[in-house]
């Protein structure tokens, strides 16, 4: 029983939020106006640390266990990065409510702009629209009952009035599309050829990923039973016994495809999520800002264990890549023994294969 | 007046062979399904399905049974008078429309052959084995439609011949029309009978092709889309040579007058449509599809 | 034919002789399972449509309680129930099998049977001044072919769809999941369910076309029509041209699971995104099938309660018809995360945003109808201005899901769930209410309570607002679709979701209790019983209809504008 009045005050308090969300776009916008300009000075500290190998120049806001797992870099041995609360993993409503209602917060290029656009300009419009089309029913109701007014009135033309309903909906949406086309556009920019290639393959029920240009090393990646993941210190569902790492603040060049049935390989604060075909590979580039740990989960139904096979993304920072990629028996590209490099098979299939 | 019609529609009677159709086809369906399941016994295991020719067996009986009396139900509304001006323009909509979900049907295997034709991916042929692998993923692998080693029917042999018969059978069944609107019995039943005549010399030929086809059903994605493409086709040709064949057994019955002749008329339209359907298909899967493929 | 119907004591002559009336039915067999009578038939398509509703709300409720905690609850149980093993396994293919399950019932045996075969059925006849459709037995067929469809889907509910029962592909049933990925004959049944109610749907399309346009009473031009007919014979030609393409696409699923093709099968040089394709060039026409009728339910009943002619008629036909143009080349956004390229990903968005326009230009057609009406709020009149407001945030989340960019975040999440249950468990549901208790009192000849239809309308306003408004939470913070089981983060908005499932249910007692009482105890109800605003022909029969109506046909003269649709004499 007292649970139940706990959960009937949680909820009146979603719908108190509900009504926030709805009412706050104006102040979302104005915060997210401000946040590309951070993001741009992150994104450049990052810069930083590439154009400089070996240095010691890690990214700032690191949280402390990220750092703890940073300090140990160089004598131990890779030890997986404990995650940070809110970060990279959906937000509960008891945590944080009004965070439990957007977006995941954003940790790559992208994320960035299409939370922009989301937030600022999709949100607004659609829920001033969908304001405006109530507030006109709600007019309507008021003032034109049969009480208000018994006689009706016989007008059903009104071409001025048409051509604007018609007209306005279309510069509206001139508006969402040229974001929109910018946001595709940039999805699709290429990745630079000395970006880190890792091809994620989806298994009835797991993943698997490898690093054809680190020497072909692979990481099978199966969720962790919920106990196991909790003892861990990591959301249930979602953690797994071995990550899929990769350097943060560099371009990496995604691929997926599959062995036996459709999946889809998605990281929902990356704003990364691309189907995994049998028979096909799909690539897109992704630049993920700072370290940290990204939790996905497969992402198209692809048979019983569909829930149960998710993805963690774990990004260190370069250097400690090239430490981790030396642990697992792989090499970086350049270094003397590195095989040739498996990835200049690939582009070919790739061209072809997306074309469809 | 109440109770008296005063329009040209069509009011029918009660009638049981919807029912029954629709059984019909969920039976056929049904025995469809233990058919493409069924398994003979093992030592450990019962056979599965064993039945599974009653199931079908009636439902194919029933559709047959409904078909046969749904349109002989027709033609006897039809000889009676009822099928008014009106109703027989109903008849014209309907047929067109049904001709237009057809070729909408035929868009979907289209795709699909444009598809893999379009975009192929690298496949190897053993011809002695019939076995197809896919060579995707292996460095140098050229992608094609017909995969490598495997050869296709010649276009201008069989192919051709049966494009010229379908297109000669297209004019018997329009000498047969003209010769109904001017009366001309005879020719009505000459047109068709060379007509029908034709469409079974197509279908004929046809299976010839297929049992002497230098790649079996399915394994690849040029057989797939090959056969299934040609195959409902010839579907249709048989279905088009039955409505000629009932067309013809009704000129002979006297049941078409130069004025009324919708029956007629409409395995006309069928038969037109099957052609067409055969010229893209000549042109886009034999002609262009196989074109540089070693001709079997 | 006569000799066919004697032997089950049917009136045989169909003779026009005096004795014989315009309400003489045939006996209880005849009447109802070898019906040519349309209004007989809507009736049974809006029986069976229930009947299906509420098979495919109780699997609704099943998703809802398992999904109120995260965990397996009560999945197991049910894989037990249905025949299949004791492991987890099998309890998470259940779940599979029951959103399959699901969906094609709702899509395919609910809205599209209660929409275009009931109502289409009952009024597109009377609404254009025509005695009958005009293939009253393929008519007939149509409907039997939608009821042994759904026996088959429901077949393969029972047998191995692999180890275990069920077809657990999603209504989409993608491939190479629901083949090489499905053995086991549940996914051929469930297929074969498709292409069953399919061919209904076609011949029920032709009939449609063909009646509309030959048999409008004289002087009913198209552009007379009443719009609740104009909203019949577009989603008829999507049906038409769609469905035969979703019939090849469900065909080369079945050779390639029994005869060896290998359409989807990349081993073979087969493509897994060429099914969607296919599949989606006839699944986003189908989305507004399952709409368009509910349009032009809202257009009457709007027109009706305002008692003032509808706004801006002929913008609202020919949007119908845009919106049923346009639909044909949008589909590939349902496809953005499947590796399209930039080009493609940019016509898509562009193209599909587009149909805003011509929705919106209904949406606000209807509040022009409105505005300078006098608005009188009967249970019809309520429904439909839920309609507006709801199928609207429906709309406007579909054009966010527009944007191929934002939905690589928000594809295949609760988002999309979210999306859809707006335009259609609110939408098209709603749309159906409305219609429903627009035409009761004239389908049955008894008033329904309009109190019980207004309690009916809040408490299903609140409840599925609950369910669903929450899942957008769901869905942008990350939560899959077609999970059983997810990460306790999302615990709080899914089980907010399920009260909101508990208010629906209640609610639908409303709804049964009303027809059970009107039914048994209702005020018989008047030819007309909305008064000056409902202008169209069936209001000027008696209330039920005679069994054939219009043996002598109305005419309606060029007098009345395409606002009233009546013959100049009634
Ligand atoms: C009745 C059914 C119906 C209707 C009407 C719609 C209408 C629309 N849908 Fe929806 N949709 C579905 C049913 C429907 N949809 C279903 C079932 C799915 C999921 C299938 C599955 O995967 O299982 C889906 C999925 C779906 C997707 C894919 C999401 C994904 O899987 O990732 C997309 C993406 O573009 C989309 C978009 C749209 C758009 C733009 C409209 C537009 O037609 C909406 C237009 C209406 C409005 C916009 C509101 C009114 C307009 C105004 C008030 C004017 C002013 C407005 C503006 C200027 C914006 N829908
Ligand atoms: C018309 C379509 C329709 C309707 C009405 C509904 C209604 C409901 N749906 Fe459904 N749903 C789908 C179509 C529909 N759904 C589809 C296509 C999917 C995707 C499946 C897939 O992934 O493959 C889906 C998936 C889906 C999911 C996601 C499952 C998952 O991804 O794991 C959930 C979860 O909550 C859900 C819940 C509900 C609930 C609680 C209702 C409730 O609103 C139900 C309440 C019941 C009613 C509203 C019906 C009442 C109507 C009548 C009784 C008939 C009345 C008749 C006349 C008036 C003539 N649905
Ligand atoms: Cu793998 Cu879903
Ligand atoms: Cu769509």
């Amino acid at each position: 029983m007292g649970q139940m009045h706990t959960r009937m005050k949680l909820a009146s308090l979603g719908a108190l939020a509900a009504l926030a969300a709805i009412v706050a776009p104006v102040g979302a916008a104005a915060q997210d106006a401000a946040a590309p300009a951070t993001t741009a000075t992150q994104a450049g500290a990052v810069d930083g640390a590439q154009t400089a190998p070996g240095a010691e120049a890690l990214p700032g806001n690191l949280t402390p266990a990220e750092a703890a797992a940073t300090d140990t870099q160089g004598e131990a041995a890779y030890t997986p990065m404990a995650p940070t609360k809110g970060k990279g993993m959906p937000t509960s409503f008891e945590d944080d409510p009004v965070k439990s209602l957007g977006f995941q917060d954003q940790y790559s290029n992208i994320g960035d702009y299409a939370r922009w656009m989301h937030d600022s300009i999709l949100l607004p419009v659609i829920t001033a629209i969908s304001l405006l089309v109530l507030g006109l029913l709600l007019f309507v109701v008021v003032r034109f009952n049969r009480r208000a007014n018994p006689v009706a009135s016989k007008t059903t033309h009104n071409t001025m009035i048409e051509v604007v309903w018609t007209i306005v909906p279309v510069i509206v949406l001139v508006v969402i599309a040229v974001p929109s086309i910018t946001l595709l556009a940039r999805q699709y920019e290429t990745a630079p050829a000395d970006a880190v290639t890792i091809k994620a393959t989806g298994y009835q029920w797991y993943w698997s990923y490898t690093y054809p240009d680190n020497g072909e090393i692979e990481v099978v990646s199966n969720m962790l039973d919920h106990d196991e993941a909790l003892k861990r210190g990591e959301p249930a569902q979602l953690a797994v016994d071995n990550r899929m790492v990769v350097p943060a603040g560099v371009p990496l060049r995604i691929q997926t495809t599959a062995t036996d049935v459709i999946h889809a390989f998605a990281v929902p604060s990356l704003w990364f999520k691309m189907d995994a075909v049998p028979g096909r590979l799909n690539e897109k580039q992704l630049t993920i800002k700072e370290p940290g740990v990204y939790y996905g989960q497969c992402s198209e139904l692809c048979g019983a264990r569909h829930a149960y096979m998710p993805i963690v993304v774990e990004a260190l920072p370069p250097a400690q890549f090239a430490e981790w990629v030396k642990e697992q028996g792989g090499t970086m590209p350049g270094e003397a023994e590195a095989p040739a490099p498996a990835a200049d098979a690939a582009p070919e299939q790739v061209a072809l294969l997306t074309a469809r | 007046m109440a109770g008296t019609a005063n329009h040209d529609y069509h009011i029918l009677e009660p009638d049981i062979w919807p029912l029954v159709g629709s059984i019909s086809a969920l039976t056929f369906t049904t025995g469809m399904v233990f058919f493409m399941h069924h398994t003979p016994a093992t030592e450990t295991e019962p056979a599965q399905f064993g039945f599974w020719p009653i199931v079908l067996g009636l439902g194919i009986m029933g559709l047959i049974a409904t078909f046969f009396m749904w349109f002989r139900n027709i033609v006897i509304e039809a000889q009676r008078g009822d099928h008014t001006p009106v109703v027989q323009l109903h008849m014209r909509y309907g047929m067109i429309l049904f001709i237009a979900s057809e070729v909408m049907f035929f868009v979907g295997w289209f795709w699909s052959f444009f598809d893999f034709a379009l975009f192929p991916t690298p496949l190897s042929f053993d011809e002695a084995t019939g076995a197809t692998t896919s060579l995707f993923g292996q460095a140098g692998a050229v992608a094609q439609f017909v995969p490598e080693g495997m050869k296709v029917l010649d276009p201008f042999a069989l192919p051709l011949l049966n494009t010229l018969i379908l297109l000669c059978s297209g004019t018997t069944v329009t000498w047969a029309h003209h010769s109904l609107i001017h009366g001309d019995r005879q020719g009505l039943k000459q047109g068709l009978w060379a007509t029908i005549a034709l469409g079974l010399l197509f279908s004929s030929i046809q299976a010839y092709e297929y049992s002497a086809a230098p790649f079996g059903f399915g394994g690849n994605s040029y057989a797939s889309a090959f056969y299934m493409a040609t195959g409902f086709h010839g579907f249709h040709v048989i279905i088009g040579t039955i409505f000629l064949a009932v067309g013809l057994y009704r000129s002979y019955l006297g049941h078409f007058t130069p004025r009324q002749h919708f029956g007629f008329e409409a395995a006309a339209w069928y038969w037109h449509f099957v052609d067409v359907v055969w010229l893209f298909l000549f042109v886009a899967i034999y002609v262009w599809g196989g074109w540089g493929a070693e001709y079997h | 034919m006569a000799t066919t119907a004697e032997g089950f004591d049917v009136h045989s002559d169909h003779g026009h002789d005096a004795h014989d009336h315009a309400d003489h039915k045939p006996g209880f067999f005849a009447r109802w399972f070898m019906s040519t009578n349309h209004k007989d038939i809507g009736t049974m398509y809006l029986i069976f449509a229930i009947i299906a509703g509420i098979v495919g709300g109780a699997i609704s409720g099943i998703m809802r309680v398992e999904l109120a905690e995260p965990g397996i609850q009560y999945l197991t149980w049910w894989a037990q129930f249905m025949g299949g093993g004791n492991d987890l396994n099998t309890a998470l293919h259940m779940w599979n099998v029951f959103i399959t399950a699901h969906g094609l019932i709702m899509v395919f045996f609910m809205v599209m049977p209660a929409m275009i075969g009931g109502f289409g059925n009952w009024f597109v006849p009377l609404m254009i001044g025509a005695p009958d459709m005009a293939f009253p037995r393929m008519n007939n067929v149509s409907f039997w072919l939608t009821v042994a469809g759904f026996f088959s889907l429901l077949f393969s509910m029972f047998v191995p769809g692999g180890s275990d029962p069920g077809a657990g592909t999603g209504w989409t049933v993608y491939a190479p999941l629901s083949t090489s990925g499905s053995v086991g004959p549940a996914v051929d049944f469930a297929i074969f369910s498709l292409h069953l109610a399919g061919a209904g749907s076609i011949l029920g399309a032709t009939n449609f076309i063909t009646t509309i346009f030959n048999m409008r009473a004289p002087g009913m031009t198209l552009h007379k029509m009443p719009l609740f007919v104009w909203s019949v014979p577009v989603p008829a030609f999507l049906l038409l041209l769609a469905l035969p393409v979703l019939a090849a696409a469900i065909t080369m699923l079945l050779t390639d699971r029994n005869f060896g093709t290998t359409f989807f099968n990349p081993a073979g040089g087969g493509d897994p995104v060429l099914y969607q394709h296919l599949f989606w060039f006839f699944g986003h026409p189908e989305v507004y099938i399952m709409i368009l009728p509910g349009f032009g339910m809202i257009s009457q009943i709007v027109a009706t309660f305002s008692r003032k002619p509808v706004f801006g008629y002929l913008g609202m036909a020919y949007a119908m018809v845009a919106i049923g143009v346009v639909g044909f080349i949008v589909w590939a956004h349902h496809m953005y995360t499947t590796g399209l390229d930039v080009n493609t990903k940019m016509y898509f968005t562009a193209a599909t945003m587009v149909i805003a326009v011509p929705t919106g230009v209904k949406i606000f057609s209807w509040i022009a109808t409105m505005w300078g009406g006098s608005l009188e709020f009967k249970s019809p009149m309520v429904w439909s201005l839920g309609f507006i407001f709801l199928f609207t945030v429906g709309g406007v989340t579909g054009v966010v899901l527009a944007n191929g960019g934002i939905d690589d975040n928000l594809h295949d999440t609760y988002y999309v769930v979210a999306h859809f249950h707006y335009v259609l468990s609110m939408g098209a549901v709603f749309s159906m209410f409305a219609g429903f208790y627009y035409w009761f009192p004239k389908m049955s000849g008894r008033m329904h309570s309009e109190l019980l239809s207004h309690l009916h309308f809040w408490t299903f306003f609140i409840g599925v607002n609950v369910i669903f408004f929450p899942q957008h939470f769901l869905g942008m913070q990350g939560m899959p679709r077609r999970y059983p089981d997810y990460a306790e983060a999302f615990h709080f908005w899914h089980q907010v979701s399920t009260y909101g499932y508990y208010i629906m249910a209640g609610s639908m007692l409303f709804f049964f209790v009303n027809i059970l009482y009107a039914l048994a105890a209702g005020k018989k109800a008047p030819a007309n019983p909305w008064g000056e605003g409902a202008t169209t022909l069936e209001w000027t029969l008696p209330s039920p209809p005679p069994y054939h109506q219009f043996e002598t046909l109305p005419v309606i003269t060029d007098a009345n504008d395409y606002h009233d649709h009546r013959p100049v004499t009634a």
